[in-house]
């Protein structure tokens, strides 16, 4: 009778193993099977429940791992949008345009120039011509160390585009580096003022500026010829 | 569809030596045509010696329409006046050299005031000549 | 023959025949909304708007009318506007002269198809003798 019961009871033990194992598998990672008696299936109980415990350590240890990483991720995207900002704010910066003198625009390039960073200066150039209603516009380029086919090529559309709105567009400071890729590259910069330093730019500016006002002041002088005859 | 036509006529207004034509719509290509010869009339009928294009409020320049306003400053040129686009948007210049227009020849000012200087300066070189 | 790039998850923003000049000028500035809409810079709704002009009146003149569906979608992971220009016309026999620069097959139009393909970011087409002729443009935000 009591080999029956005993032997009953160990089934119940056996029963409450697999089913506290079961939740532990779906996730119940506090199941324990926490057995008091003492005896040949006791130590088998208390492995059980020490492999939970390790299971649960590492699950948890995971867990705050994979926490972390997630923040990291997070942070990392979040740098990357103020990386993003930045780029286009530099780009904006990069590309200063100022009026210098009466009717005289100076953009100055320094740094490598690249497909988007010229285009973006070009819309930078054109729209400030519009607004300021200044005639002549200096790209000067003393600072740019090389240049390639696509970035010569929006150079050239540059000044194309700034004639068809009204505007000459100047471009200064050509190195030998850049005269050379140029001109092996086969672009033709004939149709383009060019002048080698900044000053001569300016000077060249200057002198267009006093020709249109002396055509200014002749036909005032010839109106006033007139009145006086 | 002949009175809508009509009905759009671009205005051309003489100011002194000058035609000023300020277009203000989205032509279709007929109007365009349409736009040309009314412009070449009047330089005949008035003598004009030179004429303000003004295309400031113009969001699109296509092929067509480069070619309609080139075509009208080379002719103009031949009936000895001057043509000059005013007032481009730089979205509608970058565009056209990238369509491949350029307008070699065609004159061009950013408003209405430098390019009636514009005019008047080639007007005063002319005389100075003479 | 080439195939268009086509993507189910397009969605269709609008369908408009062309049969006349007027229907030009009003498409186009349908395409100019539509690349506003989308937030395109200036520029590009410029380009876009242009190059749509230059394919309609191809089609106007030489398909002898016909269909522009406009969709907007992801192309190359990028938010994209997709114009198609189809007409049942007398098709294009030599496509890579009328795509080569300067061409023109008549009423002086030298710059149309390779003219607008420099306005854009893709350029896909697709003609057939006696068919018609179909060109797909693409332009990023």
């Amino acid at each position: 009778m009591s080999e029956k019961n005993n032997i009953d009871q160990k089934k119940d033990r056996i029963d409450h193993i697999e089913n506290v194992l079961a939740s532990v598998a779906a996730g119940d990672i506090d199941a324990r099977i926490n057995s008091d008696i003492e005896d040949d299936l006791s130590g088998i109980e208390a492995a059980i429940d020490l492999l939970i415990d390790d299971l649960t350590d590492e699950l948890k240890q995971r867990e705050k791992m994979q926490k972390e990483v997630e923040d990291k991720l997070v942070k990392i995207q979040e740098q990357q949008k103020v990386i993003f900002q930045q780029q286009s704010d530099l780009l904006e910066l990069s590309s200063p345009v100022s009026k210098v003198w009466d009717n005289v625009l100076i953009l100055p390039v320094i740094g490598t120039l690249d497909s988007q960073r010229t285009q973006v200066m070009m819309e930078n150039l054109l729209e400030k011509i519009v607004e300021t209603g200044c005639t002549i516009a200096i790209l000067d380029i003393t600072g740019v160390p090389t240049v390639d086919t696509q970035v010569a090529n929006h150079l050239l559309k540059t000044v194309t585009s700034a004639r068809l709105l009204g505007a000459e567009c100047i471009i200064s400071g050509i190195s030998p580096a850049i005269a050379q890729t140029i001109v092996h590259l086969g672009i033709d910069l004939s149709s383009i003022k060019t002048k080698a330093t900044l000053q001569d730019a300016m000077i060249y500016a200057m002198k267009q500026n006093k020709r249109s006002e002396n055509v200014k002041l002749q036909s005032l002088f010839t109106d006033y010829d007139k009145r006086e005859e | 569809m002949n009175n809508e036509m009509h009905e759009k006529r671009i205005p051309i207004i003489k100011i002194g030596n000058f035609l000023i034509v300020s277009i203000q719509v989205d032509m279709h290509d007929k109007l365009a045509i349409q736009l040309q010869s009314q412009i070449l009339e009047e330089i005949e009928k008035t003598g004009a010696k030179g004429v303000l294009i003004d295309i400031s409020v113009l969001e699109m320049v296509d092929s067509f329409i480069g070619r309609m306003l080139s075509g009208m400053a080379s002719m103009a040129a031949i009936m000895d006046a001057a043509v000059v686009i005013v007032g481009m948007q730089p979205a509608v210049a970058i565009t056209l050299v990238e369509l491949g227009l350029e307008m070699p020849g065609v004159d061009t000012a950013l408003n209405m005031e430098k390019g009636m200087e514009m005019l008047e300066r080639r007007l005063e070189e002319e005389d100075y000549e003479l | 023959m080439l195939q268009l790039t086509s993507d189910n998850n397009w969605k269709k923003l609008g369908e408009h025949h062309v049969n006349s000049e007027h229907d030009i000028v009003s498409v186009r500035q349908l395409i100019r909304y539509y690349a506003k809409e989308m937030n395109m810079g200036i520029i590009d709704q410029t380009r876009i708007t242009t190059a749509v002009s230059e394919l309609l009146r191809n089609m106007y003149n030489y398909g002898g009318g016909g269909e522009v569906h406009v969709e907007t979608g992801l192309v190359d992971e990028k938010q994209t506007l997709i114009v198609t220009c189809i007409d049942e016309g007398p098709g294009i026999e030599d496509l890579e002269l009328a795509m080569s620069d300067g061409y023109t097959s008549g009423k002086g139009m030298g710059y149309g198809l390779p003219g607008a393909k420099r306005l854009v970011d893709r350029f896909e087409i697709k003609s057939e003798r006696n068919k018609g002729t179909t060109v797909r443009i693409m332009k990023w935000k």
